[in-house]
């Protein structure tokens, strides 16, 4: 073992020499997050507060006044507009208003006459401020329709209750940190799969296509170092950087979700945030544990392929035709462990990558499965253990060594 | 010492054009050997078979058949232990272009069991031998073909191998460094280890082999000392032996 960790302490040894590779492994993960998340929450948070703010622009046909008067109650939200040129529906789409909105001219005596009374209404709800208006919209009829309904109850003496002969109480018993488990559950799993994969490639293939092409291998194989050492070696460091790159990346992103999209979620619930706390500690320190145990296995069978890939490769081009669209199957496979209903089908937990990203995404939501858990767990350490076997064999082949480009 | 007994090699390479597999025999039944206190020079043209020789040799490579043995020791059976023996330098002229000198040496000294301390201090010793002292903590990355060729051979001696195995050790260099590197293929052999190296550059081989051998087509065609080679087969220089051979071998076709 004293071989594969001397060759593992030359190759940090020639990434510390490396300050591009450093930043762009070590360093943007814990930026790149915080980044994103603070730019789309302030980005979500600006447009909303411009969309809340302005008064949503309506042409109103209401030749009976039925409504009028209770949009030009709230100037903050309604602004009435006269008719646009050109076409409505052009309009609406082109944003010079967000909604067009027609009450029949026999609406009052229809009203009256204790009957239902349709108003049209022209949205584009592929824009958010013509949901917003609808939405406003909706609420002020909703306001007038308990209003008739109320007037109706009273003019036959009828008690309120005639018209709610039924309704649903229900309680959410999620608390805030499983709801954010689930969240979290649901994109994750195959976001950590590719961060691993994609953190050990361009290291692996550095430190195996890499020396080949550099003519350094040779050196190295013709030290006393036992060939399976140096790949020993050589596998565990592709497997560090897989690892360091998914913890750095999923540490980064698991604080920044907590801290601004948990927040922003208290602050859209806080009745559910209320005497629940985040929840988010417990819950993840046992999730993360778990998904940890699962990542070692899974990040040694990644670092194995790509030594193999990287090895039998004649160059670095190679190497990266070859590894790129282990990215496409990882993304595939860890995406597909996300569709309804694939935890029932009992082949998921033999398919490997697909059921350690079932098994994570099951653990966020506190639903884990220990057989499943401990199948996928199994599977994964007996794939990369045979991979081992094979890629510490893989020096012993001239072929893959001599191979030029 | 170095011993080679009817070592053959061949090699399975693809036909891009018929698609099938071709077996080309790189080796045929070479035997010699090299003494300690001698320089023994592996001459040859082009794709003769001498890297792949010496690349057996240094264990890179495995013979299909035949005996190989290094300072006693059997080196297909006892591979790491031969290796620990061995000095190679290869012919590629590439170092880890991130390190300093002095750091490539100590982590191969390490590699080669020795202790960090010690590898750095014989590796400065051997630096100032060649004349590179100065460059020990300059990164490798903008060196010239003369100074990662010392660097290479500071690495390669770094372990105090009895056998050295030097792979066209002047290619590429200039006059200069190219003296650097005889002078101290001298010093070996004075050091009394076994020297090997294969090269194309006659007026080298005359100047500092002990002995040569000829390989042509993967044959060793006389294993003597050069003035012996000239005079068997009746030329005054040793590109002239290549010439008859090549000329032999057209025929023979």
């Amino acid at each position: 073992m004293r071989g594969a960790l001397l060759i593992l302490k030359k190759e940090f040894l020639e990434l510390s020499k490396d300050r591009k590779t450093i930043f762009f492994a070590f360093v943007m993960p814990l930026l790149l997050w915080p980044l994103i998340f603070s730019m789309i929450l302030s980005l979500e948070k600006t447009d909303s507060k411009r969309r809340e703010d302005k008064a949503s622009r309506i042409w109103l046909v209401d030749p009976g006044r039925v409504i009028t008067s209770r949009l030009q109650a709230e100037p903050k939200l309604f602004e009435l507009v006269s008719q646009p040129s050109g076409d409505i529906r052009q309009a609406i789409k082109d944003q010079k208003l967000e909604l067009f909105v027609e009450i029949p001219s026999d609406a009052q005596e229809k009203i009256a006459r204790q009957e239902t009374c349709s108003i049209k209404v022209l949205t584009d709800e592929s824009e958010s401020s013509s949901s917003l208006a609808l939405k406003r919209l909706r609420k002020v009829v909703s306001t007038q329709e308990k209003d008739l309904v109320a007037a109706r109850l009273q003019a036959i003496q009828a008690p309120p209750q005639l018209a709610e002969p039924m309704n649903i109480a229900s309680t959410n018993v999620a608390d805030m940190g499983l709801q954010m488990g689930k969240l979290l559950g649901s994109f994750l799993p195959y976001l950590l799969l590719i961060m691993m994969y994609s953190g050990s490639m361009q290291p692996g293939i550095y430190t195996t296509a890499g020396e080949k092409e550099r003519g350094t291998l040779q050196c190295l194989l013709a030290t006393r170092l036992p060939r399976n050492q140096i790949i020993l070696g050589k596998l565990l460091y592709v497997f560090l950087m897989g690892v360091i790159s998914a913890v750095l990346n999923l540490a980064s992103m698991g604080f920044t979700f907590t801290k601004m999209v948990g927040a922003a979620m208290a602050q859209d619930a806080p009745v559910a945030a209320t005497g629940h706390g985040m929840g988010m500690p417990a819950m993840s320190a046992v999730a993360l544990g778990l998904s940890f145990l699962l990542m070692i296995p899974l990040g040694l069978l990644f670092a194995n392929f790509i030594v193999f890939m990287g090895i039998q490769a004649k160059n670095t081009h190679e190497a990266g035709t070859a590894l790129a669209p282990g990215i496409f199957v990882v993304v595939f496979l860890g995406i597909f462990s996300s569709a309804p209903g694939i935890e029932k089908m009992l082949w998921v937990p033999y398919v490997p990558v697909m059921n350690v990203s079932l098994a994570i995404r099951k653990l966020f939501s506190q639903q884990g499965d220990p057989v499943q858990y401990l199948v996928a767990l199994g599977m994964t350490v007996l794939l990369a253990a045979v991979m081992t076997w094979i890629s510490t064999r893989l020096l012993d082949r001239e072929s893959a060594i001599f191979k030029q480009s | 010492m170095i011993q080679l007994v009817d070592i053959h090699k061949t090699f399975v390479v693809k036909d891009k054009k018929s698609r099938s597999k071709k077996r080309i025999e790189a080796v045929k039944g070479l035997t010699f050997t090299v003494q300690p206190g001698e320089i023994y020079g592996l001459l040859g043209p082009n794709g003769a078979g001498k890297s792949t020789t010496l690349r057996m040799i240094a264990g890179l490579m495995k013979p299909d058949q035949g005996e190989l043995r290094i300072c006693g020791l059997d080196g297909l059976a006892e591979p790491e232990r031969s290796r620990a023996q061995i000095g190679y330098l290869s012919t590629d002229l590439n170092v880890y272009g991130r390190f300093t000198p002095r750091e490539l040496l100590r982590i191969f000294g390490e590699f080669q069991g020795l202790e960090a301390g010690i590898a750095e201090r014989r590796g400065m010793h051997l630096l100032e031998k060649l004349d590179l002292h100065d460059f020990a903590d300059v990164r490798m990355e903008g060196f010239s073909s003369g100074q990662k060729q010392k660097v290479s051979i500071a690495r390669a001696l770094l372990h105090d191998p009895r056998v050295v195995i030097f792979d066209e050790p002047t290619t590429g260099l200039d006059v200069l460094t190219a003296k650097t590197v005889l002078d101290m293929l001298r010093l070996l052999r004075s050091e009394g280890r076994t020297v090997i190296v294969s090269t194309h550059v006659m007026p080298m081989v005359e100047e500092i082999c002990d002995r040569v051998g000829i390989i042509f087509d993967g044959l060793l065609h006389g294993d003597a000392a050069p003035a012996e080679i000239l005079s068997k087969w009746n030329v005054k220089t040793l590109d002239e032996v290549f010439f008859q051979l090549a000329a032999q071998a057209a025929v023979e076709a």
